[in-house]
């Protein structure tokens, strides 16, 4: 799972760009040459998988679709920039949209929601396009703060066991029951929102409601609400590849449901090849080292004090969620 | 952050009343139960568990003060065997405990003391490791039992590295590589780098397992001493994990706090 090391490190290194400027390259941090070719996500994902012959995942004891394993994170630029981009910086190449529906690749806001994320897009102040240099809000990653669905996003270890889906990851966890169990009542709102699972034929669906509404998708403020309901489609289409697609629906700030689709890849399986859709620029290969298998402690928001208190005295707020109009 | 300690100790408060939090010496002996196997032919600890006691306050004996529920300690033979100067400082902790206790910054609590929190946590058993999931700010645990033995050091580490073994019914866990910045209780007692914890997780029954913390550390004690407690599964049918994301409920309680102790410079 090095991926995830690799992947914790350009969280904390997101966190830190906020402050800067110009922000460069550091040790672990994928660099993207200006000249990269625009890295492939939802459409070429798409396209590909459209094309895959039908697969039947192995079964656990239990009867159900075996998807247990290490996987891989969505790759590319890490999920800074949801939408379709040209090259920003050395760690934010140009990138397909990470949404596949609609096929124009952006978020279907109503035009209330979309001026919300402008503005927001406007505050963000670290000298990217859009911006008008003001501050107003930080990605909750740059308080080392992980919400439904980017945890999904990033590399993780899945376990099944009887009645439930587990995903371990270096720096947090995902419960999923799959006994059929109700949600809890939806006024008990968190980040990671409560998952329910069900197995369709050889597809794990997970329902994720009673969100707290205070994630983003991305670093740049694409934002859902407390009223949103995410369902997620975890798919084998070969025994290394993961097909991992999300439906996001809020009538309350989105004029329709749309999707968001990549693989993942079962770790080992594309030492310095495809991580994700796209290849990676730096994975070390790593050789003989017996604990290379092993998740350790990153502590993200015990090491992020100063960070954290840069954001505060430059001004930034608290992004308290939206409130979309009756 | 008073006024969430004051609705952790109402809660523990309710559930105390309705079954007493047994101390340290009621613990019952592990005899003759026999634990089912998980698959890999081990002892199977998973499922959700929590402790009933005030050792999250302070694991020695102690009244009850505002938002502090009285309780006897956890710590075998009664008090904790501190050298002189140590004891000083333990005793310089108690009285800054609202400021200098790490827990009001919600950084990870260590180990023993992510166990009592007052929250549960769930173990989940893989053939190469033992994990531990923490309703407390979504913390994991990775106990491996690869055969690797502690990386080598120095690793300063919030949760330390664990290594874990079986010892027949017993997983016993062997975690080094600790930093100086937890604290074993809301009360300040505390310890140095060289901590060296030793855990024993006994099924003591269907429901119940014996928890038991060795600890060492000859830069702040004057010999290695034992904590233990039970541990008790948790009986509700549709028990979970549910998020107690302590960071992200203090950043935002103190954002437009002006002198929050969060964006002191230090």
């Amino acid at each position: 799972m090095e991926q995830s090391r690799i992947a914790v490190v350009r969280k904390a290194l997101s966190a830190l760009a906020v402050l800067m400027l110009a922000p460069g390259p550091a040790a672990g941090q994928a660099f993207w040459p200006k000249e990269t070719p625009k890295l492939p996500m939802a459409r070429t994902w798409t396209a590909q998988k459209a094309k895959l012959p039908p697969y039947t995942p192995g079964r656990t004891p239990d009867g159900v679709p075996d998807l247990q394993g290490e996987w891989s994170g969505a790759g590319g630029d890490n999920n800074s920039v949801l939408e379709e981009h040209d090259y920003i910086d050395v760690t934010t190449p140009a990138q397909e949209s990470f949404v596949s529906d609609p096929a124009d690749g952006k978020i279907p806001y109503t035009p209330w929601a979309l001026a919300k994320r402008n503005e927001m897009l406007a505050g963000l102040a670290r000298g990217w396009p859009g911006e008008t240099g003001q501050r107003l809000y930080t990605s909750p990653g740059s308080f080392c703060l992980t919400a439904a669905p980017v945890f999904s996003f990033d590399a993780q270890e899945l376990v099944q066991k009887p009645g439930v889906v587990i995903m371990l990851s270096d720096d947090g966890y995902r419960v999923i029951p799959t006994d059929g169990r109700p949600a809890i009542g939806q006024n008990a709102r968190f980040w990671m929102g409560t998952s329910r699972g069900r197995w369709e034929g050889n597809t794990l669906v997970v329902e994720v409601t009673g969100l707290n509404g205070l994630g983003w998708f991305d670093s740049t403020g694409q934002f859902y609400s407390e009223n949103t309901r995410m369902t997620e489609r975890w798919t084998l289409v070969d025994a290394n590849t993961m097909d991992y697609e999300v439906t996001v629906e809020d009538p309350t700030i989105y004029t329709r449901p749309w999707k968001m689709t990549f693989p993942k890849r079962r770790a080992g399986t594309a030492s310095g090849g495809p991580r994700g859709v796209s290849v990676t620029s730096v994975l070390p290969a790593v050789t003989n080292d017996p604990y290379a298998k092993e998740l350790w402690e990153t502590a993200c928001y015990e090491g992020n004090t100063e960070s954290l208190q840069s954001i505060h005295a430059l001004g930034y707020k608290w992004f308290p969620g939206v409130t979309p109009p009756k | 952050m008073r006024s969430w300690l004051v609705v952790c100790a109402f809660g523990l408060a309710a559930i105390s009343t309705v079954m007493p939090a047994p101390g340290a010496a009621q613990t019952a002996p592990a005899a003759g139960y026999t634990p089912p196997r998980t698959r890999d032919g081990h002892p199977d600890l998973q499922g959700i568990w929590q402790v009933l006691n005030t050792a999250a306050w302070d694991i020695e004996d102690h009244n009850a003060s505002l938002g502090v529920p009285a309780g006897r300690g956890v710590v075998e033979g009664g008090s904790i065997p501190y050298q002189p100067a140590a004891l000083a400082k333990k005793q310089e902790n108690f009285a800054g405990r609202a400021r200098l206790d790490p827990e009001t910054k919600c950084f990870l609590p260590g180990v023993p003391r992510i166990t009592y929190m007052p929250h549960p946590f769930q173990i989940v058993q893989q053939a190469d490791k033992v994990s531990i999931l923490y309703e407390y700010q979504h913390a994991i645990r990775y106990i491996y039992m690869n055969g690797n033995p502690h990386p080598r050091g120095p690793i300063e580490w919030w949760l330390g590295d664990s290594r874990g073994r079986w010892e027949g019914n017993t997983l016993v866990v062997d975690v080094i590589h600790f930093n100086d910045l937890t604290w074993f209780d809301r009360a300040g007692n505390f310890h140095s780098t060289d901590l060296h914890v030793i855990e024993r997780y006994t099924p003591t029954g269907p429901d119940h397992m014996r928890y038991e913390v060795t600890i060492e550390d000859p830069k702040v004690f004057t010999r290695p001493w034992k904590m233990s407690m039970p541990l008790y599964r948790r009986q509700e049918a549709n028990s979970e994990l549910f998020e107690y994301q302590c960071s992200a409920y203090l950043i935002e309680q103190e954002w437009n706090n002006p002198v929050s102790p969060l964006f002191e410079k230090r």
